[in-house]
């Protein structure tokens, strides 16, 4: 249970991150252009730290599972 | 472990030196872009990073230039603020070289932000009305361009459509080298596994692959938000991108593989091997075949990718530790991946 709420929340942290730049296009449509396309260089940090963030969730996920099967042995 | 320390504040220095160190001034653009020959004529130049209103003793000189020989020279300017400069242009009545027109490139030099050029800015087109007069204007050779100023100080290149986004040189380039890295560890373990087959050689080569893999997956849609903001689309069939695509799916394919067997050596054993393969196709895919085709990578047609158009000292001094901070990240990422199929095989009795 517990793991499934983390889940939801980083679900929608992860949501929020990669919306957030859409949302400033609505207002602004050159959002990713302008100042010199320095939020194009912003945006892939962003997805790089997510992406290492996805695989570290997946490890932790596994290490879990591991945990659990070795204290029932 | 001191390498884990030493790759985190060397991924810390990346950001903040990509960052934070500005780029050096550049024109955007002039209005207008056409130009008559014998006219006397206003344009506008659009600069970027520059300082116009930056008080100086030495004068910013403007001049539209043809060649080594050729330049004409503003007779006068106005700065209108920071990044708008009105110049005047008094174009003789014939052009540089016997043509129906020619295109000039536009160079201002400032004492404090150094020299900025925008190649092919003005278009000059010859004037039918202004004949009689055949031999060259000396206005064209009067006032050479010479002793041009270099911006002092750290900056990185200014480059037309790519501005800011040069810095992603810092990013999305490395996940790249971090992947081959990875894969060359990964490749040394299937050949150790071949002559000694241990559990813990597969091991290895296993999880570099798959932390390799992990990299390629985000240098691909890094380098596709790249590619939207400066070639116009994510993905334009690019000769490199269609071929780290391939390596990609050969890659996929080898955990594929390794998941087919019941037999855990069966597997293992032809895993190997199929990873001494696909490492052999890496290296023409990724960084053979992309050079023989034209491509709107840097390094296409037989350059090197890497050379001092793409690349100049302060961008090095970025980027080789870019390099190594990623690389380091990535064996760290792999270490724990290892450590933990270790725990895994031990558990249910594999090794």
């Amino acid at each position: 249970m517990k793991i499934y709420h983390s889940r939801i929340i980083i679900t929608f942290i992860l949501l929020l991150a990669i919306s957030l730049p859409a949302v400033y296009a609505e207002g602004n449509r050159d959002f990713m252009r302008e100042t010199g396309k320095i939020n194009v260089v912003v945006a892939v940090i962003l997805l790089i730290f997510l992406g290492i963030v996805w695989y570290l969730i997946r490890l932790e996920r596994k290490l879990t599972k591991l945990e659990h099967q070795t204290k029932d042995d | 472990m001191w390498w884990k320390a030493l790759s985190i504040v060397l991924i810390i220095y990346t950001i903040l030196a990509g960052m934070l160190v500005p780029l050096k001034s550049g024109i955007q653009r002039t209005e207008p872009a056409f130009a008559k020959a014998g006219a006397d004529q206003t344009i506008r130049f659009y600069g970027y990073n520059t300082f116009f209103q930056k008080a100086s003793d030495t004068p910013v000189r403007v001049w539209l230039y043809y060649d080594d020989r050729h330049a004409l020279a503003a007779s006068d300017f106005q700065v209108l603020n920071d990044t708008i400069l009105e110049a005047r242009f008094r174009f003789p009545g014939q052009l540089p070289e016997k043509k129906e027109s020619v295109s000039l490139n536009a160079l201002i030099d400032h004492p404090v932000a150094g020299a900025a050029l925008l190649p092919a800015a003005v278009y000059l087109s010859s004037n039918p009305d202004s004949t009689g007069n055949t031999g060259l204007d000396s206005a064209w050779t009067a006032n050479p361009v010479e002793q041009l100023h270099v911006q002092s100080g750290f900056s990185f290149p200014y480059q037309n459509v790519i501005y800011e986004s040069i810095r992603n040189t810092y990013f999305h380039v490395p996940m790249w080298f971090v992947l081959l890295f990875l894969f060359t560890a990964s490749v040394w373990y299937s050949i150790q596994y071949l002559r000694n087959p241990e559990p813990e050689n597969d091991r290895r080569a296993a999880a570099f692959a798959e932390t390799g893999l992990l990299f390629g997956a985000l240098g691909l849609p890094t380098g596709m938000i790249w590619a939207k903001y400066t070639w116009g689309q994510p993905w334009s069939n690019d000769i490199k991108q269609l071929m780290t695509a391939v390596a990609l799916l050969i890659y996929l394919a080898y955990f594929i593989l390794r998941r087919s067997f019941d037999e855990y050596e069966k597997g293992a054993r032809l895993a190997a091997v199929y990873n001494i393969f696909s490492f052999a196709s890496l290296i023409p895919l990724l960084y053979i075949v992309p050079r023989m085709f034209a491509s709107l990578h840097p390094g296409a047609t037989g350059n090197p990718a890497f050379g001092s158009q793409d690349l100049d000292n302060t961008m090095r001094a970025v980027f080789y530790p870019a390099i190594i901070g990623w690389t380091l990240f990535g064996f760290w990422i792999a270490q724990l991946r290892i450590r933990y199929q270790r725990l895994y095989d031990k558990a249910l009795g594999l090794d």
